[in-house]
């Protein structure tokens, strides 16, 4: 019986499979979340509460709500036909387009921001028409909204791609077969059934455009969001006055987790 | 109302379907073959979910082809039902219904007063088809194509709800397909049986005519017959041809065959098992029972020739077999009514 010996032989050791997994992996849970017990502890509460209402920390705030949900609103927009699109379409095509999708979310955020100077910043051509007509798309809000869309949509395409691919095409062709049209199915049978997916995008698209830094610091130094209010108070002031607007953060970090793990469905289970 | 499909034809990589020929009336054409004969691929261009390479679709006189499937007027009733799950069952027939009578109505008939307001993953699998059913009838479709609709269910429900099936496809006017590999519910529940094979079809004709008078050694294979046996035509008499299979000379009633050799086809059902006597009356055979399978309703026994080495399979109910104590090593004699022997010429 090779399995029973294989069995005795693994106990002889006296540590098995498992618990290395388990020990070896709680190096890494510990070093996720110590760090975030001592920001929440490095402040007395008292102190964030009162900085909350520091003007720049509010306006900060407000930008960033502000810019982020557009840029969710303009990549859910587009990203859904997309990802309807890629979900339902055969052959190479579809392939190579995704790898376009999936490039914003490799490339460096301050690369990003290069690319993006290049077709939207001062010295272009659509940045000065834009520029003339009193819409500038630098150090603007419409300049973060044009950086965080540009690093978070992806995460609408590629997710809801994947929820739509998980409703089973047999449950199109039968609503169509009942004499419904592609765009009357979509709305009533792929749409909803692919809600939690698709719910699931909208929360990492949100979540990764609170937090843009790197190509928002390109385009878009002015006006703050909190992200870069937190390095300029770094620069400036020293680590303890970058804390509050960092802990503010942290804590819509974890709604967007508790979104994608109630109502939504969390792509990585 | 009727469905005309002329040199429809269709290539998957290596899998070529057609090109096919095929004219349902208003009737029940049950499309009987293996997994992969092209049974789902012929319902698809059908449904328009897939279009052909070539030929065409006539429903009513309207041309298909190209047309996109919510154009069709063509109800497909899915293996699993293909309910949408994020709706009860009501809503499911309301989904595909012009007026709240017909659901009313549809619920009547298939009996669904009692599960209309569960969603699909409460229904049982016969509720669920049923569902699947009243959706697809709420449209008034021109032509019903079912994909093995029962082939997911247990056996009783299996068969209660083609009993139910037999009646409901009796009151529609229109053409209905219904693919299944079982040949008990092809024989059921069409009134023709068109049999597939590697995407074309290899006969097309009523129930008995494709299980007497087999075209070819598939289909008698396919709709459960074992015993082929080469043989030789010898003799033309009177009441029809001879036919010598090694040592063994059967009469038959087949009139002319077109070749010298043929394989003769006797359907298990045909054969007549009796006590061993000491006479062999013409089409007798005596044996030995090899192997005896009880499959429930009937047995079927495998009987070893004496003379030849050929082994004949009979299908025998109960009470025969008790009458004559058939078990493996039991000797017995065969008879063959020359009426029931059909020629595939070779």
């Amino acid at each position: 019986m090779a399995t029973k010996t294989d069995r005795s032989s693994a106990t002889a050791i006296g540590l098995d499979w498992m618990s290395v997994t388990l020990v070896l992996g709680g190096v890494l849970l510990l070093y996720y979340v110590a760090p975030m017990v001592t920001l929440l502890l490095s402040v007395p509460t008292s102190d964030v509460v009162a900085q909350m209402s520091d003007p720049v920390v509010v306006s900060a705030a407000q930008t960033s709500l502000l810019a982020a949900s557009i840029s969710t609103v303009l990549a859910t927009l587009f990203g859904l036909p997309l990802a309807y699109w890629l979900a339902r379409t055969d052959g190479f095509a579809p392939k190579v387009i995704l790898a376009v999708v999936v490039l914003p979310l490799v490339l460096p955020p301050t690369v990003s921001g290069i690319v993006l100077l290049t077709v939207v910043g001062p010295g272009s051509p659509i940045g000065t028409a834009a520029g003339s007509v009193g819409l500038p798309l630098t150090r603007s809000l419409a300049g973060v909204v044009l950086a965080q869309t540009f690093v978070a949509s992806p995460f609408v395409v590629v997710t809801a791609k994947s929820a739509f691919e998980s409703v089973d095409r047999t449950l199109e062709y039968a609503s169509r077969s009942l004499g419904k049209s592609r765009w009357t199915t979509a709305r009533n049978v792929t749409l909803p059934l692919a809600g939690p997916g698709i719910l699931a995008g909208v929360t990492l698209a949100f979540a990764r455009a609170m937090g843009e830094f790197g190509a928002t610091m390109m385009v878009a130094y002015y006006p703050r969001t909190m992200p870069v209010q937190i390095w300029v108070a770094f620069k400036s002031l020293g680590l303890d006055s970058a804390y509050p607007v960092a802990i503010l953060l942290v804590v819509i970090s974890v709604v967007a987790l508790l979104v994608l793990n109630t109502v939504a469905s969390n792509p990585w289970e | 109302m009727t469905l005309d499909i002329s040199g429809l034809s269709k290539t998957y990589g290596e899998f070529a379907f057609g090109p096919v020929e095929l004219t349902v009336g208003e009737e029940v054409l049950a499309v009987l073959g293996p997994s992969g004969s092209g049974k789902t691929t012929l319902l698809s261009l059908i449904a328009g979910i897939t279009s052909p390479d070539s030929g065409a679709i006539r429903l009513h006189g309207r041309d298909l082809v190209g047309r996109p499937p919510e154009a069709r007027r063509v109800g497909i009733v899915f293996q699993e039902g293909a309910l949408f799950p994020h709706m009860t069952a009501r809503e499911n027939i309301e989904y595909a219904a012009e007026t709240a009578e017909r659901v009313e109505e549809l619920a009547a008939v298939l009996e669904l007063d009692d599960v209309l307001e569960r969603r699909p993953t409460a229904l049982s699998g016969g509720e669920r088809q049923r569902v699947a059913l009243a959706r697809t009838l709420a449209t008034e479709p021109d032509a019903l194509l079912l994909d093995e609709p029962l082939s997911s269910l247990d056996a009783p429900i299996q068969k209660r709800l083609r009993e139910e099936l037999h009646g409901l496809f009796a009151s529609l006017a229109i053409p209905v397909l219904y693919v299944t590999h079982d040949q008990r519910t092809a024989t059921a529940l069409g009134d023709r049986i068109a049999i597939v094979r590697d995407g074309d079809l290899e006969q097309v004709g009523t129930p008995s005519a494709v299980l007497d008078r087999p075209a070819s050694r598939f289909v008698a294979r396919f709709t459960g017959n074992e015993n082929l046996f080469e043989g030789r035509a010898v003799d033309r008499t009177p009441d029809g041809l001879r036919i010598e299979i090694d040592d063994l000379d059967l009469q038959t009633t087949v009139t002319d065959i077109p070749t010298q050799t043929a394989t003769a086809c006797i359907h298990p059902s045909r054969v007549i098992v009796e006590a061993p006597g000491d006479s062999e009356a013409e089409n007798t055979v005596t044996g030995t029972v090899v192997h005896r399978l009880n499959e429930g309703g009937e047995y079927q026994i495998d009987i070893q020739f004496d003379r030849v080495d050929r082994t004949l399979t009979a299908s025998v109910r109960p009470p025969t077999v008790e009458r004559l104590s058939i078990e493996t090593g039991a000797r017995l004699r065969v008879r063959i009514p020359p009426e029931s022997i059909h020629l595939i010429p070779a």
